[in-house]
């Protein structure tokens, strides 16, 4: 029999309410800002006790001293004397709480007088209406930490179905930098999504952009843990260790033939992909990278005809010199080229409808684009893309853009969102729910400023996402700056130690004074959280994540130098076939251009053949032959005489 | 219970009762005066009595050497409460309430005595004589306490309703006392730790001879010195204490006395921190003043505020009286 350790009390001043109450209780009992407990009426309500579960927001102690004056009077004004007095003052503690639930539900009444406990396991189920989807056979929990207090290890799970849709969906994190909140947060929380995620509702994926230093760049290694967190991971019953299935893409960069991420050691190279776009998959999402103000109605036309009309598809015109074959970013140099040098030859001002002022400005905006996002898009080279179709049950796909320019990152993450609600609106993606994590979302999303093609993307995903399966996991330290409609449609908001200013703003307000000082100096490894389920937010301690955090990673895995053609090449083959070596990299690459080695490189890697030299091999073109063709032949030069000391 | 227009409750059971004997009572609906109001009819006026002094030749001031010592285990009080329910004819009748407790000390903190639960009793204080009932004890539950006669002289009480509530409040005091000293005498059977008395000792034999037993004044209608002796007291500068005396009763049971000044007085009365205590009478008592004073002295820190008798009150002896407040 547990007994009660507090009772409830209601003033003409402080009455209790049906969604709030207040008790008072020894002491030394073990309630504090967060604690859930159980009220037991005295009296049957409709022939069946009452009982009354809430987490306490407030608390007050006090003594029975009027002023603080006759404090100082009773110690002479010394607080040495303080010691020295016979007894305590009579003191209380008086807890506020609200109410998460009562139970019978109607009639909805004032919380009644009686005993308060503290909620034991079962409780904090029933408060936090866990039952409804912690049933056999229909279980949809998700753990997400564990509610501790006073001797109580309560696992606190979310609802799937409203985690991830199709109910509510999204989750969103809110937390100060550097005290391993929000990826750490993430990483825990995926590791338990994945463990949990029902089979009945489908396979899960998880892409991740890593938009700052190597956050998570190391998810598939394992990471320091304490017993203390091994025992969180063993009562939620999630495998303490790193991610199994994990893909990294990045970007080349600019200058060299390195990957442009901090996971450029030789020891990861093995699930690291190139992430290199053409012309096709480019022109597609060319409104991220150009200006408004510069691309008009007209200039838009002709973007429409050229990608409509003109890509991957022969173009013959009258005008033109020759036919074209546009698939790449020097194919469509060369055609700018040709219709500009056409317009020229034949002094005319437009063809077919556009004005060549038109015609010049969108080269010059489309033109530079490899020059912008040079690593990423390429002049002539293959697509290296995220295995759309083929997507994993379980698996996770990083993207590194920490590295990029922010114009580079806004055109991946546009179009890998992009693709990725294609696929699941055509169901072929491979996987059913896809979770995208974006941290930085007051950069991404912010709630002013300029109305940018991703912000416009993340609100789509936010408020359409959850019916196609595209979850949004978003992170950010000042939720108050992030787009109202991006938070708002979040079902699951997260809160970790949290900035004073920032718990300041209006957002904040319904939450107690003594919640908003509680977040303000939360451990780490402690959360808030609110979810559809819960009436109030809860309390709960997570484990450090499984894997290696970046800052070790960073250390352990030393990010890459730049490093030669043939050696950027051996490197990325040997990761698919060990028998490869330099010295047959470097005999294949012979006197090849650098395009086309990268190109034959992309190729192979893309393949993943068992021989990945052969491949490499063949996808080089023959040019090694053609050099080897006999020279022409040159005039003999004239012997100079012997005294003309200029003479040649 | 059934609220009163100022908001202060009235027990309809109680009510019922006497409706039950006297139909024709007429109920007190508004808020009746608190025993307070009627403090002055059956007190006594203030004045001086003779002592006779049981330490040294004449009193004089002595200086409390040595460290206060926080010593007492137990702090005993009674709270009295009384209410006009009803008249007949200008007879009141009276629901008049006492309670008592032992609050011990445990940890630095009060927590209620455990070899006794707090006495509290309710009973309706009626001159049953007046009311034409004589004989009657109870009624629908209620004890009655039969007020016609006065308890010294045993003569029936004058009709005035004001001598009325007089002999029924100090029946009720009496009755408070009366639970106090049966609490006292409960600890002094096994009690080997001090006990401090919100009030006199001499009640009770027992109790006036066990020497657990610390009576501690606050109030001084009667003052044991007069002459020089009264300068003394009145000039006892803070941790001086006078000379032991026995105060003259044929009442009540001998015990030491002695008067202790808790706080410096300068800028107050003259009564400012000064209490009067009472032990039982046993060897070396000047010694035995000397080591309970310096017990009492402890007992000035925490004041007892906010009540307005902090100079005078232990702080153990507020808190059991606001104690017997939410309890009675």
């Amino acid at each position: 029999m547990i007994s009660a350790l507090g009772r409830v009390v209601a003033t003409e001043r402080r009455p209790n309410t049906p969604h709030e109450f207040h008790f008072w209780t020894a002491l030394d009992s073990p309630v504090g800002i967060g604690t859930i407990v159980r009220v037991d009426g005295n009296r049957p309500v409709d022939g069946q006790i009452p009982h009354i579960y809430g987490v306490v927001t407030e608390g007050l102690s006090y003594t029975d001293l009027l002023t603080p004056m006759h404090d100082v009077l009773s110690h002479d004004g010394s607080p040495e004397r303080a010691g020295f007095a016979s007894a305590e003052r009579a003191e209380i503690r008086l807890y506020s709480a609200a109410v998460l639930r009562q139970i019978p539900e109607e009639p909805l009444q004032p919380v009644p007088m009686g005993d308060v406990f503290l909620a034991q396991e079962e409780d904090v189920n029933v408060a936090l209406r866990m039952d409804g989807y912690l049933r056999d056979g229909s279980n949809t929990g998700i753990p997400i930490g564990v509610y501790r207090a006073g001797g109580t290890d309560a696992t606190i799970y979310l609802d799937a179905d409203f985690l991830v849709g199709p109910e509510a969906a999204h989750l969103n994190i809110t937390g100060v930098s550097g005290l391993a909140t929000k990826t750490s947060a993430v990483e825990w929380l995926l590791a338990s999504l994945f463990a949990h995620f029902p089979e009945s509702r489908g396979s899960i994926a998880a892409v991740c952009f890593n938009v700052k230093g190597p956050d998570l760049c190391f998810l598939d290694l394992p990471g320091k843990l304490e017993d203390s967190d091994r025992a969180l991971y063993e009562k939620m019953g999630v495998p303490a260790r790193p991610f199994e299935n994990v893909n990294y893409f990045a970007p080349y960069a600019a200058r060299g033939y390195a990957l442009n991420t901090l996971r450029s050691n030789e020891a990861l190279a093995h699930n690291v992909t190139p992430l290199t776009w053409g012309l096709r998959e480019v022109l597609q999402y060319a409104e991220v990278l150009l200006n408004r103000d510069d691309i008009d109605a007209k200039a838009d036309a002709l973007i429409d005809f050229i990608t409509r009309s003109v890509i991957d598809q022969p173009f013959t015109d009258q005008m033109l010199s020759r036919s074209h074959l546009v698939q790449s970013f020097a194919d469509l140099e060369d055609w700018f080229k040709d219709v500009l040098r056409g317009l020229e030859n034949g002094n005319k001002e437009s063809w077919r409808t556009h004005h060549v002022a038109t015609i010049r400005k969108v080269r010059n905006r489309l033109s530079n684009i490899s020059v912008r996002c040079a690593g990423l898009v390429t002049d002539s080279g293959p697509v290296s893309d995220l295995p759309f179709g083929e997507f994993e049950d379980r698996a996770t796909y990083v993207v590194d853009v920490a590295n990029l320019e922010e114009d580079a990152q806004d055109l991946i993450f546009a179009r890998i969102v992009s693709k990725l609600r294609e696929h699941l609106e055509r169901r072929d993606l491979g996987v059913k729910h896809v979770v995208v994590f974006v941290d930085e979302l007051n950069k991404y999303a912010p709630s002013d400023g300029a109305d940018t093609y991703v912000r416009k993307m993340l609100l789509d995903i936010a408020e359409r996402g959850r019916y196609l399966g595209l979850v949004l996991f978003s992170a950010q330290q000042f939720r108050s700056q992030v787009h109202k409609r991006v938070v708002g449609n979040s079902g699951t908001s997260v809160f970790g130690r949290m900035d004073a200013d920032e718990l300041a703003a209006p957002g904040y307000a319904v939450l107690s004074p003594a919640t908003r000082t509680k977040l303000a100096t939360l451990e780490k490894g402690q959360l808030m959280i609110r979810h559809p389920h819960f009436t109030q937010p809860i309390f709960v301690r997570f484990p450090r994540p499984a894997v290696m955090t970046g800052r070790m990673g960073a250390e352990q895995f030393p990010q890459g130098g730049e490093v030669t053609l043939e050696a950027a090449v051996y490197r990325s083959l040997r990761a698919q076939d060990s028998a490869v070596t330099m010295q047959a990299v470097e005999d294949a690459i012979g006197l090849h251009d650098e395009g086309d080695v990268l190109r034959a490189l992309t190729l192979t890697l893309k393949e993943r053949s068992g021989d990945a030299m052969a491949t490499f091999r063949a996808r080089l073109p023959r040019r090694i032959t053609q050099s080897l063709k006999p020279r022409p032949q040159t005039a003999v030069l004239r012997g100079a005489p012997g005294d003309d000391p200029y003479g040649i | 219970m059934i609220w009163s227009k100022r908001g202060t409750s009235v027990s309809i059971d109680a009510l019922r009762a006497i409706q039950s004997l006297l139909p024709d009572a007429e109920i007190v609906e508004s808020d009746a005066p608190t025993d307070d109001s009627y403090a002055g009819a059956y007190n006594e006026a203030p004045h001086i009595a003779s002592a006779d002094l049981l330490e040294g030749q004449r009193l004089r001031a002595h200086r409390i050497d040595g460290d206060p010592e926080v010593r007492f285990a137990g702090f005993l009080d009674g709270i009295q409460r009384a209410k006009i329910l009803c008249h007949r004819r200008g007879v009141p009748i009276i629901d008049g309430s006492v309670a008592a407790a032992i609050r011990v000390r445990v940890d630095r903190r009060y927590v209620t005595w455990g070899g006794r639960a707090p006495i509290i009793l309710r009973r309706l204080y009626m001159p049953l004589a007046l009311l034409g009932c004589e004989g009657r004890a109870h009624i629908e539950g209620f004890e009655i306490v039969d007020t016609s006669y006065n308890v010294r002289t045993k003569e029936l009480v004058s009709r005035h309703p004001a001598a009325l509530r007089a002999v029924a409040l100090e029946r009720i005091g009496r009755d408070r006392e009366d639970a106090e000293q049966s609490l006292a005498a409960e600890w002094c059977i096994d009690g080997a730790e001090p006990l401090f008395v919100d009030g006199g000792i001499s009640g009770t034999p027992r109790v006036a001879a066990s020497r657990c037993a610390i009576g501690v004044i606050k109030s001084h209608h009667t003052l044991f010195a007069d002459g020089d002796a009264l300068d003394v007291v009145m000039s006892l500068k803070c941790g001086e204490r006078s000379s032991v005396f026995a105060p003259p009763s044929q009442t009540r049971s001998p015990v030491a006395s002695w008067y202790l000044r808790l706080r410096d007085p300068r800028g107050h009365d003259a009564m400012f921190g000064l209490v009067r205590i009472e032990v039982a009478i046993g060897d070396d008592l000047a010694a035995r003043a000397n080591e309970v004073s310096r017990w009492v002295l402890a007992e000035s820190s925490p004041v007892a505020l906010p009540d307005n008798r902090w100079d005078r009150m232990a702080y153990g002896i507020r808190d059991c009286e606001q104690f017997l407040r939410s309890i009675a």
